[in-house]
This record gives structure tokens, sequence and C-alpha cells, in this order.
């Protein structure tokens, strides 16, 4: 349970710090393209906590898969489940940009983004994480 | 949903915009499918409709927290919001029981993630 949540924490502030980089800071220009698309700044603070609760989720959900199937195979096994997870949701993006008028090199720069973030996640999850001493088949 | 969608249109492309954009929207649906495939293949290699169900859920929730994130950024109702995640669980857990209960690989063939590391 300690290196679960040693894991969450550390896969939950690098996946902050990181979307804070790419969509704060790198994609911000490409974002001001398209203002009518989202909230206005001060709007977008007071829905911030939104953020916080889907990041957490996400890193949750994530070391969940891992401990459940992937455990056993350390680093390499939590970049795998990465981009298996990050590629997947890529189609999912693909299926927004349908929808949506945003920019298409939002797309790809996102896409990008979201790889090696995914990746860099698996890593940490995988690094800290370890099982119990009796290896734990998936089933 | 298409009654909550038509509540923030500004968000949305146009009709004719859309159906110009559709193989988008295939393609990544053909995407994610594939790589939820291998997924399942990996997650629960014998098999199985409830193990797929339990992983279409918990990917499902991966995939519930980019819409709380849209949410903050983008001016969406909490009727879309909730139907967002809904969808999103639903979908993969019946996924993963669709794959689970199809997928079947040859006994010597299944391997788990331990043996696959050595």
């Amino acid at each position: 349970m300690k290196r679960f949540i040693l894991a969450f924490i550390a896969a939950y502030i690098f996946l902050f710090v990181w979307g804070w980089l790419i969509n704060g800071v790198l994609l911000k220009d490409i974002y001001a393209q398209t203002p009518n698309l989202w909230r206005t700044q001060t709007e977008m603070l007071s829905f911030f906590h939104w953020i916080l609760i889907g990041q957490a989720l996400i890193v949750f959900a994530f070391v969940m898969l891992y401990v459940a199937g992937f455990a056993d195979g350390g680093v390499a096994a939590g970049i795998r489940l990465g981009i298996l997870l990050e590629i997947a949701a890529i189609g999912m993006r693909m299926g927004v940009y349908a929808v949506q008028p945003f920019p298409g090199k939002l797309l790809i720069y996102a896409s990008i983004g979201g790889l090696i973030e995914m990746i860099i996640t698996g890593a940490i999850v995988g690094g800290i994480y370890k099982p119990a001493a009796s290896g734990k088949a998936v089933s | 949903m298409e009654g909550a969608h038509h509540e923030v249109p500004t968000l949305l492309r146009p009709e004719t915009d859309f159906k110009s954009h559709f193989a988008w929207l295939v393609l990544g649906h053909l995407v994610m499918a594939f790589f939820f495939t291998l997924l399942c293949a990996r997650f629960v290699p014998a098999g199985g409709a409830r193990a797929g169900a339990t992983l279409g859920i918990l990917v499902g929730l991966v995939y519930a927290g980019p819409h709380l994130i849209s949410f903050a950024v983008q001016p969406l109702t909490l009727k879309i919001l909730y139907g967002w995640i809904a969808g999103a669980v639903i979908q993969f857990a019946i996924a993963g029981a669709i794959v689970g209960a199809i997928y079947r690989p040859v006994a010597e063939q299944i391997m788990y993630v331990k043996e696959r590391s050595r």
C-alpha cells in the first residue's frame, strides 16, 4: 500500500508539472488562436479544482491498471502500459478533433506531449511500485 | 447526448464541417479499438468477459480524467461532462467484455507479464 501511495504521489506531481508546461506554457499561443473554445482565465481559475481531480483520476486509474496487470514487469511494463493507453487516447483525441474546431497542429503537439507524458508516468510508476514477494499473475 | 451538445454550439463544428472531418472520427475509433484490444491481450492474456470488463472500467476511468480537465478549461455543461464520463466507462466496460469473451489465445501462447520480462 505504501508503494502504491508513493507511486501515485510521484506520478501525480509529474503529471501536474508536465500538464502546466505543455498546456500552460508551450501550447499557450496555439490555444490563443481559438479563444471561443476555452473558458476565460478567471473562469478557468474558479474551475481549477476540476483539473486537480481529473489528473488525480488519471493517475489513480493508471496505477490501479499497473498494479492489477503489469506490476511484475517493472519500468518496461509501466512504459508499455503508458504507450498503449496513450495511443488509444490519441484515437480519442482524433474523434474530438472531428467534432471540435481546434487547429490540427494542436492535435499533433498535444498527442506528442501526451505520449511523452504517459511514457514517463509509466516509468515512474513501474520504478516505484513493487509487488509483494510472490509474483502476481494476471487472469 | 445530441440535445446536450446543442447547448454549446460554439464548441462544435457546423454540420458540413463535421461531415468533412468524419474520417477523423472513424480513424480515431479504429486506433482506439486496436490499441485497447492490444491492452486487453496483455492485461488479460487468458481472456474472459469479466476480466475484460474490469480492464475496460479502469481504462474508462483513465479517460474520464481528461473529460474533467476539459470541463475546467472549456465552457461545457455538467450534463455533457456526466454524459461523457458515464459514456466512457460504459463504452470501455462493454468493449472489454466483448474482447475478453472473443479473444482466446491457444494455451501454450499464454504468457504472463512476469514471464515476458525474463
